[in-house]
């Protein structure tokens, strides 16, 4: 059954998780800056950014056709859509349904495809370029977050975020290292999937080692304002499932829970920050070697379930 | 309402019945078609009718020498007797235009329209016999009229070659059901499929071996990998019309008879569920990154379908298990995603085929890496066709993520029902499913991006063929149909429900509110999905009309003389995922690096070698024929040895019957 929230406050979390997307990405940048000793942009950068794109004419490219004019609409909808689904501190999400997170993933695959097909779409070989490195990092993607979800619902015998989360109990042996486990698996998929560094660096201007940017390169205007706002969707989407797992709501009171929620969250970014510093990109063909390892790691909480028993 | 199947089949006859007495091809292809679109329509209306209200048909009809023949539709043999109706019709009036290009150029066609109205009628026959030597005379029809129908430009080697595979490969099948069938003769006495599922108390051996032929018989014909070699070949042989109907419903035949199976052994060991679970991961995942190293459209379709036999496998699969441990539940979606599935790959496979069968007009070839930019001069077949390409990957909101989607759940259901470690078998298979979604979309994104987007890769050689106006009716319709069962989950479940609850043996109620009102739910979510993405698609054309569009070439990072050719090729895009296949795929690359300051034209060839066919099947073909050369001299070619061998025999065969 699908359950439609009949809390208006899961409704307008919803939209203020619209507005508050490009925050946690201004943040990650800021403390970035911070880290390299420079004083860098407001955290507001990312707004100025957007408001700036739509204000822009839009240039398509003579050899596009309407699927450069549908991709960013649909990828832009479907990355907010997904959101819908995430139980968000102590709001419950505004949908849920069993087997919600499969919905979830296979949105964000929809998008994913009209992506690349754009990319396709311009008739250059920058684009295709990017277009064939996104495509071949998805197949190594996919499986880790079907392995982290998955063996999570089989632990917890729940199909929906909403009710895994609830079922997270930390007082439970094991439950503890099912969620670190997860939540690390989870943490490698957003580097992958929001173009962080090591896989991906959003920064660089040579368009030979870019992925996702070099997919992007000929959109512009309010094309290119939908998938820098989808980009920082998917970053937050991925840093609430993070900290989804942590529930602090079920177990601590009210105050400490949303401080530990928050925190939770700039954890990451400061994690985000830290990493994008320290490291230097990955080699392209290094890059599927990191995925497995992350797939390694999701394997172990079904692998410590099979075992425990 | 069988008034309504009689006269279908009366039709068809009666199409079949017409080259015999016209001899315009022109006209012939247009009235025979029609009949059997007509037929069909009749057809639908039976099926549909019979499916909705649960009115089952069952007949016994005395034919001469024959005796007893059983006639029945129950709800699987009608599910698939829809199934097959419907993308036949889509079939038949496809055909009419494209057959048309045949006509111009001379082929002639009269004979191919008698074994292509025979294919549709001997598929439909298939499904309603349930006498085991009815079913096979059906199915040797359904085999042979395929094969005529694929061999339409039987003046091309490659399409005898083609043909002839399927030849070769639809015979084993056919020569493991005589096995299978007599075998089930000789324990029951009985010819009847109702005799057949009512049999119990198998001895453990005989079961395994029954189930062991059953299996092979119908998995060589439904394409499931290792028996899948033929597809690749005779797909791209056959005329699109013909290679639409081979995906989407002939195949489908073997699935049929895997549920037919179902019902024959209602307690079955619990091994054959998980050899079957192997068997489809393989099917899956081998299918689809074989597909991926394709270099022409039809067959990289055909290895799609092994594919997506392979998903349709897991969910039989998961229902066999579910049986098992005496879950009903489980088989109900398991069994729901498979046939649900088999529908919905029906639909757009045919769509891919048909669109496919445009290109070819078109182009005049299938060659990916030729083509480019197609969306643009063939707008119907471009947007068709993308959808029946997000279709497949099962992407939502189409109706191939309804399918997968149940296919998912039943997996986990699975892991939650069955103890240690199954869970973890399940959890690996369903990421299995992933990593095949993923392909899937490395597969599409490369097709459609390559063939339909871009520009123009190389100057057409001839001149540019017309799509035919008869394929666009298909084309949007199929599309349609794929949004449809996408939004409306529920009411495509209503069309699989009665074979699902004659398996599981969940009550039509039970099947309502567990299995139908939660998907029927999503109509809702997707409906807001789409109002969010309407919404968000004006406010961009709202904007942009404020703000302003301008067209420009594409960014070329300074580069001034830009050619198509130097657009990314299809081999590149799927180059980097085929290298880490290699060992299991045979991709052979060649070229010869650049060495010299002013170099000379280069070439560069890639090329997948399908494993399991060059190890396998040519393998065990040359086996075969080095142990017959053994025997060779016993043809000496001299009359008299054969009289002595007869009289030979005849001794022999006496003093047996003497002794005896």
């Amino acid at each position: 059954m699908v359950t439609f929230a009949s809390n208006p406050g899961s409704w307008l979390v919803f939209l203020t998780l619209l507005v508050g997307a490009p925050l946690l990405s201004g943040i990650v940048t800021k403390f970035k800056a911070r880290l390299a000793g420079r004083f860098g942009a407001s955290v507001l950068q990312p707004y100025f950014d957007l408001v700036r794109l739509a204000r822009k004419e839009t240039v398509y490219s003579g050899s596009s056709g309407f699927v450069t004019r549908l991709a960013p609409v649909v990828v832009w909808s479907t990355t907010a859509f997904a959101m819908l689904f995430l139980p968000v501190g102590p709001f419950s999400a505004a949908i849920s349904f069993d087997g919600d997170f499969i919905l979830l993933a296979y949105l964000l695959g929809l998008g994913r495809f009209l992506q690349i097909l754009a990319a396709l779409d311009v008739a250059s070989s920058f684009e295709g370029m990017g277009a064939s490195r996104e495509a071949r990092f998805a197949v190594f993607a996919e499986p880790i977050f079907f392995f982290t979800f998955g063996s999570l619902a089989l632990v917890t015998r729940h199909f929906s975020l909403q009710s895994i989360v609830s079922a997270i109990a930390w007082d439970k042996p094991l439950f503890p290292i099912f969620m670190v486990v997860s939540s690390i698996s989870i943490f490698f998929l957003m580097i992958t999937e929001c173009s962080r560094m090591p896989v991906d660096d959003p920064n660089t201007h040579l368009e030979l080692t870019m992925i996702h940017e070099v997919m992007i390169l000929d959109a512009s205007g309010f094309d290119l304002m939908l998938y820098q706002h989808a980009a920082s969707l998917k970053l937050l989407l991925y840093a609430f499932l993070i900290s989804g797992l942590v529930n602090p709501f079920g177990w601590l009171n009210p105050a400490a829970a949303m401080a530990l929620f928050v925190g939770v969250l700039v954890v990451l970014a400061a994690s985000l920050a830290a990493i994008e510093t320290l490291m230097a990109r990955f080699r392209l063909v290094l890059i599927p070697q990191f995925l497995l390892y992350a797939t390694v790691i999701g394997v172990l909480n079904i692998l410590i379930f099979t075992f425990s028993h | 309402m069988i008034g309504f199947f009689i006269l279908c089949l009366m039709i068809h006859a009666v199409a079949m019945a017409l080259p015999g007495v016209h001899r315009d091809d022109r006209k012939l292809n247009r009235a025979v078609n029609l009949l059997n679109t007509l037929a069909l329509v009749f057809g639908l209306i039976f099926s549909l009718s019979s499916l909705l209200s649960s009115q089952f048909w069952d007949e016994r009809w005395l034919l001469p020498f024959v005796g007893r023949i059983h006639l029945a539709c129950d709800g699987i043999g009608l599910f698939f007797l829809f199934t097959f109706q419907l993308l036949s019709l889509a079939g038949s009036v496809y055909a009419i235009g494209y057959l048309e290009h045949y006509v111009e150029r001379g082929v002639g066609i009269r004979w191919h329209l008698v074994s292509f109205t025979l294919l549709i009628l001997s598929l439909q026959l298939v499904v309603v016999v349930q006498h085991a030597l009815a079913f096979l005379t059906a199915w040797e029809l359904m085999a042979v009229s395929a094969y005529f129908s694929i061999v339409l430009e039987k003046n091309r080697p490659e399409v005898r070659r083609g043909g002839f595979w399927y030849f070769v490969a639809t015979h084993a099948s056919a020569l493991f059901l005589y096995v299978f069938f007599v075998m089930l003769h000789e324990r029951t006495g009985s010819w009847d499929f109702a005799d057949f599922a009512s049999q119990t108390g198998w001895d453990s051996g005989t079961l395994a071996l029954l189930l062991v032929t059953g299996f092979i018989g119908f998995a060589i014909k439904a394409g499931f990998m290792p028996f899948h070699s033929w597809l690749p070949h005779a797909h791209p042989a056959a005329p699109a019309h013909v290679s639409g109907l081979l995906s989407a419903i002939n195949i489908k035949a073997g699935i049929y008879g895997i549920a037919r199976i179902f019902m024959f052994f209602p307690t079955g060991p619990q091994s054959f569920g998980w050899a079957l679970l192997a068997v489809a991961s393989i099917s899956a995942i081998g299918g689809v990154w074989y597909a991926l190293a394709q270099h022409e459209i039809k067959r990289l379709l055909a290895y799609h379908s092994v594919e997506n036999i392979g998903i349709i496998g897991l969910g039989l699969a998961l229902a066999w298990l579910g049986r098992c441990v005496g879950a009903p539940g489980l088989v109900a979606l398991g069994l729901a995603g498979a046939l649900l599935h088999t529908l919905n790959h029906a639909i757009f496979k045919a769509l891919l085929f048909f669109g496919a069968g445009n290109v070819y007009v078109y182009a005049h070839t299938g060659d990916i890496e030729r083509l480019g930019g197609l969306a643009k001069t063939l707008p119907v077949t471009g947007v068709s066709f993308l959808i029946g390409a997000v279709s497949i990957c099962g992407l939502p909101p189409f109706n191939g993520f309804i399918s997968e989607f149940l296919i998912y759940k039943s997996f986990f259901q699975g892991g939650i029902l069955m103890s240690v470690p199954v869970p973890l078998v399940l959890l690996v298979a369903a990421v299995g499913l992933a990593f095949v979604g993923g392909l899937a979309v490395a597969c599409f994104t490369k097709l459609y991006g390559i063939v339909f987007l871009g520009e123009n890769r190389l100057k057409l050689s001839a001149q540019p063929g017309q799509e035919a106006l008869s394929s666009f009716p298909v084309l949007i319709g199929l599309a349609m149909l794929c949004v449809m069962i996408g939004f409306a989950p529920g009411a495509a479940l209503r069309l699989v429900a009665p074979a699902v609850s004659e398996i599981s043996g969940l009550p039509a109620a039970r099947l309502g509110a567990e299995l139908i009102a939660p998907l029927g739910a999503l109509t809702l979510v997707f409906g807001l999905l789409l109002a969010l993405t309407l919404l968000t698609l004006i406010i961009k054309v709202w904007t942009q009309k404020k703000v302003g569009v301008r067209l420009r070439e594409t960014w070329g990072c300074g580069y001034q003389s830009v050619t198509a050719r130097m657009q990314y090729s299809a081999s590149g895009f799927a180059e980097e995922l085929l290298r880490l296949g290699q060992p299991m795929l045979g991709l052979k690359l060649r070229w010869k690096p650049i060495a010299h300051v002013l170099p000379e034209p280069r070439v560069f060839k890639s090329h997948c070698y399908d494993q399991i066919e060059e190890r396998l099947w040519v393998w065990l073909n040359g086996a075969i024929g080095r142990a017959l050369t053994l025997l060779r001299w016993i043809q000496s070619g001299n009359i008299r040895h054969y009289v002595l061998y007869i009289f030979a025999a005849l001794i022999i065969y006496l003093i047996i019957a003497f002794v005896w």
